[in-house]
Formats: structure tokens, C-alpha cells, sequence
């Protein structure tokens, strides 16, 4: 029972968020949903981006492994998954320009019924970078999706945290759709 | 009875980055004539151009298996595996309850010949699982070399190292030179089959080129021998 649309975007410098965006599309998958994984690619100069180590080869490698999120996408999606690192927010160019072109699609009405959720991860992974989780749970909110608060217990690593999360959201997605389908009935 | 499927009319789709070949309906060529034999449900024949290749993507309850035939593959996944592999190799991929892989064309200056395998697990949500075994391309030289087979057969007795699928199918390879043969017994309520990699060959007397495929049911002993420039071939004995 794949009936569950699921696009995870997500922006990442050294892989720590790729990692999480990783396992809560797994975690996604493991609920049966299908999944669409997107980069956020950041706007930056090469040299701010030669400051960091491993920031050049993980983003050479990435912009390899993903694409940029589209219209189609969104769509597409039955739920939208997020993920930054902690140290980011909404305002950032990337996300600002990202949460725009979601904007400019459910200004449409097309997001009705949809899911959406956040994750974040900081430099150590320990997944907590609350003010950027809120800020991007924030967003959600105003684009009228039905949000899927992040859960903060700790389920032994961020990774497994991340999958859980994942797993979690589709099964509160595919909940809501079942709900709504009774309700239809009984009308 | 063997029904031969010729190269010719496969499906095809061209993206530029890749060049498919497909024995079986797949992504955008769906033919309902052509979904499948037995537990077998992909055969593709890929062709990908230099550091090109798929992104990351996600697979669930199918056993995927893939043979280089020219160049190398690099391999990333869920499961923290980052392989690099080429010719005289079987990957083989367990999506059992789920893995999100990417896989690109390892040269950034030579294309790639790849077949794209999937067979459907006898049952699902196994524990996700890859393997990857390399081989001496002299042990597919005028013999069938065993590339993978049911878990929980013993290597010992099935005469080598190979791969485990989740699946009652087991999975061959064998190059013949010009006019060598290989005879191969079919057992009763078996079927197979056969897929030319590269060059070209007959199967009792039936001609096949690069490319062509060939199912086999209801026969129980099978000649095959290499035609003018020979030729390497996959097998499968399928339930």
C-alpha cells in the first residue's frame, strides 16, 4: 500500500543534514510511502564555501546525487518533509526563495489536506537546533498544511530519531486520509 | 518452448545522460504483454554516459541485481555501503523493507555498459542487505558460473561463491567462444531465461543477438554454442 506521496527537501554544507534527510526518507519508505529526495543548494561564493572543510566535495558530490526541488514536486507531494542545520533559518536565501515558490503554489489551493513536518540537525547531530526546527515548523503553519509536530525524544541517535520521525509522519498522513475518507462516506 | 524476444523490440527511451534498453515494461514503456516472466520483472540494458548516473532514489520488496559489462559503477546507499565496482562482479541489493541508493558511472571520461536486474522476493518486508562478489572472468569461460541463488544454499554444494537473493531463482553467467557449446538440464516445472549480453549464440538450433532474450518452459535439455564472434549470456532458472 504505496499511497503516500513524499517529498523530503532539505539543505546541507558538510552532509550532517543529508544524513538525516536520508533516514527519515527511509523511515518514510519503511511506512510505504513513495519519496522524492531534494537539495537546497545554498547561495553562496566559492570562497565562502572553500572556509569549511569537506563543504566543496559534499557539494560537488551532492549536486550530483540530488536535484533542485520543483513546482512539480510540491504537487506531487502528499507530504512535505524539511530539514536544515540548526545553525540555519527560514531567512537564509535558499529557504527564502524555496518557502516562496511553495507559497506561490498553495496560493492555488492546491495544498488542501496536505502534511508537512521539519527536521534539523546541528554541527554534532544532536538534531536539536529547536530555534531553527520552530522557525521552519513556523512556515509550515502559514502555508495552511496540517503539521506534524517533531517528535524531541531520544530515540538513541539523531539518524534513528530522523527515521522514526519519518515513519511517523506518513503514518499520521495516512491516518488523516483514512479519516477523511470515512468522513466523505458518512455524508 | 522458448520464445524469443528480440533486442529490436524491447522498449527504449534515450535521455541523452542514459541510453535503456528495456526487456520488461519499465518507467515510461509499459507493455502488458511484457511485464515480467515468472519472478523476473527488470531487464535493463543501460548504457550511461560519463559521472552520470541516478540520483539518490528508493527501492522496497525487490531483489535488484546488477552486472557490469564495460566501465564501473559506484554505488552509495542507506545502509552506509560506498562501493565501486566493474565487470566480473554481481551486486546484489535487498530492498526488503526499504533502501534509498544512488549509483553514477564511477569514470568521469569513459561510458558505461550496465544490466539492471530486479527479481520480486518471495515475500516481503526482508531485512534490507547488499552483497557484491568479483570472479575470475576465466570462470565464465565455456562453463555456467553460478552469480547468485536462494539464501540458505550452501556455497559448498552449489560449487563456488555467489550471491543470495531472496527468491527461488538462480542466476548464471557464461561466455562462449566461436562454436564452443554448454549443454544445461532444465528441471521438470522449471523455466528460464536467457539473455545475450554481449556477441551472439543459439539455443537448440535458435539464434539470438546482442540483446535478444529468449523464455524457456517445458524443455528439459538446452544446447547452447557460440556463433561466429561468440558470445556471453545471463541465465535464470526460475521457479
Amino acid at each position: 500500500m504505496q499511497d503516500i506521496n513524499t517529498l523530503v527537501t532539505f539543505s546541507s554544507r558538510t552532509g550532517s543534514t543529508e544524513r538525516l534527510a536520508l533516514a527519515a526518507a527511509l523511515g518514510a519508505v519503511q511506512a510505504r510511502s513513495y519519496i522524492r529526495l531534494r537539495w537546497l543548494r545554498e547561495a553562496v561564493d566559492d570562497e565562502t564555501v572553500d572556509r569549511l572543510p569537506e563543504w566543496r566535495s559534499n557539494r560537488t558530490r551532492m549536486a550530483r546525487e540530488y536535484i533542485a526541488p520543483r513546482e512539480i514536486d510540491f504537487l506531487w507531494a502528499d507530504v512535505l518533509l524539511l530539514g536544515m542545520p540548526a545553525r540555519d533559518g527560514v531567512s537564509s536565501p535558499e529557504w527564502t526563495t524555496y518557502l516562496a515558490a511553495i507559497e506561490s503554489v498553495q496560493h492555488g489551493g492546491k495544498f488542501q489536506g496536505k502534511v508537512g513536518s521539519a527536521f534539523t540537525a546541528d554541527a554534532s547531530e544532536t538534531g536539536r537546533g529547536e530555534p531553527a526546527l520552530v522557525s521552519l515548523c513556523s512556515s509550515l503553519d502559514g502555508l495552511d498544511l496540517i503539521l506534524v509536530p517533531p517528535d524531541l525524544a531520544d530515540a538513541g541517535s539523531p539518524i534513528e530519531s530522523a527515521r522514526l520521525h519519518g515513519r511517523r509522519v506518513i503514518e499520521a498522513a495516512r491516518g488523516l486520509r483514512q479519516d477523511r475518507m470515512i468522513q466523505a462516506q458518512a455524508i | 518452448m522458448i520464445l524469443v524476444r528480440r533486442s529490436a523490440e524491447r522498449g527504449h527511451a534515450d535521455l541523452g545522460w542514459i541510453n535503456s534498453y528495456y526487456t520488461f515494461s519499465f518507467a515510461s514503456y509499459n507493455d502488458p504483454a511484457h511485464m515480467g516472466f515468472r519472478s523476473l520483472r527488470v531487464i535493463n540494458d543501460d548504457r550511461i554516459a560519463p559521472g552520470r548516473g541516478f540520483g539518490a532514489h528508493a527501492h522496497r520488496d525487490m531483489e535488484i541485481l546488477t552486472y557490469v559489462l564495460d566501465g564501473g559503477l559506484t554505488h552509495r546507499d542507506s545502509m552506509g555501503q560506498i562501493q565501486t565496482f566493474g565487470a566480473n562482479t554481481i551486486q546484489t541489493m535487498s530492498a526488503g523493507t526499504g533502501v534509498i541508493h544512488s549509483e553514477f558511472n564511477a569514470s568521469e571520461q569513459e561510458g558505461g555498459h550496465f544490466l539492471q536486474i530486479w527479481i520480486e522476493p518471495a515475500a516481503p518486508d526482508v531485512e534490507p542487505s547488499y552483497q557484491q562478489i568479483s570472479f575470475d572472468p576465466s570462470e565464465k569461460r565455456g562453463r555456467f558460473l553460478l552469480l547468485a541463488a536462494p539464501w540458505g544454499m550452501n556455497h559448498d554444494d552449489l560449487g563456488g561463491h555467489h550471491a543470495s537473493i531472496h527468491q527461488d531463482a538462480f542466476v548464471y553467467a557464461a561466455v562462449l567462444g566461436p562454436g564452443e557449446s554448454v549443454q544445461r538440464k532444465l528441471a521438470r516445472g522449471r523455466h528460464a531465461w536467457v539473455q545475450v549480453a554481449q556477441g551472439s549464440l543459439s539455443i537448440n538450433g535458435e539464434t539470438l543477438a546482442e540483446g535478444d532474450g529468449a523464455a524457456i518452459s517445458d524443455e528439459c535439455d538446452l544446447a547452447f554454442t557460440g556463433n561466429q564472434e561468440g558470445g556471453e549470456f545471463l541465465f535464470f532458472d526460475l521457479a
